[in-house]
């Protein structure tokens, strides 16, 4: 079974851009474009790790953490936020409220980010065939 | 996917940065010797906020293209003819939105150094607003909303520039759109009052809260009740300058029962 990750996050570049080497690597991805129903469907779908925005339509990223981290079924689940926002106030507050990481979006290229996420679930078994998803 | 094509797509961003980089370097001097020269106003402070905003916001397309850019030249044999497809939209998706924002600078430069002009010909308005609503049409489609266009017979062709007049409703329109929920309705008019027509774009979506009326016009302002959807806050600016340049007014009322109203009205000059 592939590791499954939640990717919370409205833009569509970003997802994109970020969602391909993920997806090479062998991840499950999940995508929530906006924030009102984030934590209901992380609860329904249980990954393994959530890629989490700060500005999101409905809810802001800052308050779905806070709620992940109140409910039973999702307050181990690791949390990285991968934000524009990169306030030292913002990364305070992120970590306060039991983010696993703070990662900015203009600091790491899509190609680097499956090494991040390996740190938190481990090396992913890749795909010797040729994805076909885009 | 061969490597003259990668090869291209490279060119191409890199022209894009170089020219957002000339644009950044000889705002900078501008403001830098208007600065010298100047006594600093309210005016002059939120001309100096001008920089750092949309710097931040170029960096949103410059990353989405340079990440694209990055998997494309690393990962090239890894990657489905379907992901290339997908990362090379995107690098010209994102490139558009970086034009429009170059646009709009250009737009602004131009409208405060008093060099903005406008192409004025002899139009239809009726024609004006039906190109406007098929444009936003698959887009209304999308969220399973109405758009309803009604022309108006007795407005005779007059001139304007036809260009700016649908910036203006583009920005108007998409505006509404946006702060619209699903199977909302978006109306689009324009009828003669005297010797003025007056173009509405009425939604009845989220609105726009009373203080923030007389705000809304101004550069970079963002209304409280965005709800995380995002923009440059620069379209109604813009196209405040271009009404104001025909001659008319842009204002903002609400919509009985719900939703935003967005007026504009220009003269009708049938010389």
């Amino acid at each position: 079974m592939p590791k499954k990750i939640m990717f919370v996050e409205d833009d569509e570049g970003f997802y994109n851009i970020f969602s391909v080497p993920l997806k090479m690597k062998g991840y499950e991805i999940v995508r929530v474009a906006e924030g009102s129903s984030a934590v209901e469907k992380i609860i329904t779908e249980n990954p393994d790790l959530v890629l989490l925005d700060i500005v999101l339509p409905g809810t802001s990223g800052l308050d779905i953490l806070k709620e992940l981290r109140e409910r039973d079924e999702t307050k181990s689940t690791v949390v990285i936020m991968l934000t524009n926002f990169g306030s030292d106030e913002n990364i305070s507050r992120a970590m306060k409220c039991g983010a696993n990481d703070y990662l900015m979006k203009y600091n790491i290229v899509p190609s680097e980010l499956p090494d991040k996420i390996a740190a938190y679930l481990g090396e992913p078994q890749e795909f010797a065939v040729k994805m076909t998803e885009s | 996917m061969n490597q003259l094509t990668l090869l291209n797509i490279l060119i191409i961003f890199e022209a894009i940065l170089l020219l957002v980089l000339s644009l950044i370097v000889f705002s900078l001097k501008k403001q830098s010797s208007r600065e010298k020269n100047v006594v600093k106003s309210d005016t002059t402070v939120l001309k100096e906020d001008f920089l750092p905003i949309i710097v931040h916001e170029m960096r949103s397309p410059l990353s989405i293209i340079n990440g694209a850019a990055d998997l494309l030249v690393k990962t090239t044999d890894s990657l489905s003819v379907e992901q290339i497809h997908t990362l090379l939209n995107q690098v010209k998706v994102s490139s558009t939105t970086l034009l429009d924002m170059v646009g709009s600078i250009l737009d602004i430069s131009k409208m405060e150094s008093g060099k903005f002009e406008l192409n004025k010909k002899m139009s239809n308005i009726n024609s004006v607003l039906d190109d406007e609503c098929s444009y936003f049409e698959p887009l209304a489609k999308i969220k399973e909303m109405s758009l309803e266009c009604t022309s108006n017979v007795d407005i005779p062709d007059f001139s304007f520039d036809p260009d700016r007049i649908k910036q203006v409703l583009n920005n108007l329109i998409s505006n509404a759109i946006k702060f619209s929920s699903e199977k909302d309705k978006v109306t689009i008019s324009a009828r003669k009052e005297g010797n003025k027509c007056v173009v509405e774009v009425c939604d009845i979506g989220v609105g726009v809260p009373e203080e923030e009326k007389q705000l809304l016009f101004q550069k970079f302002f963002q209304t409280s009740n965005q709800g995380g959807r995002k923009g440059t806050g620069l379209g109604l600016f813009i196209s405040k300058g271009i009404v104001e340049a025909h001659g008319g007014k842009i204002w903002v009322e609400d919509n009985e029962p719900k939703g935003t109203k967005m007026i504009f009205q220009i003269p009708i000059n049938t010389n």
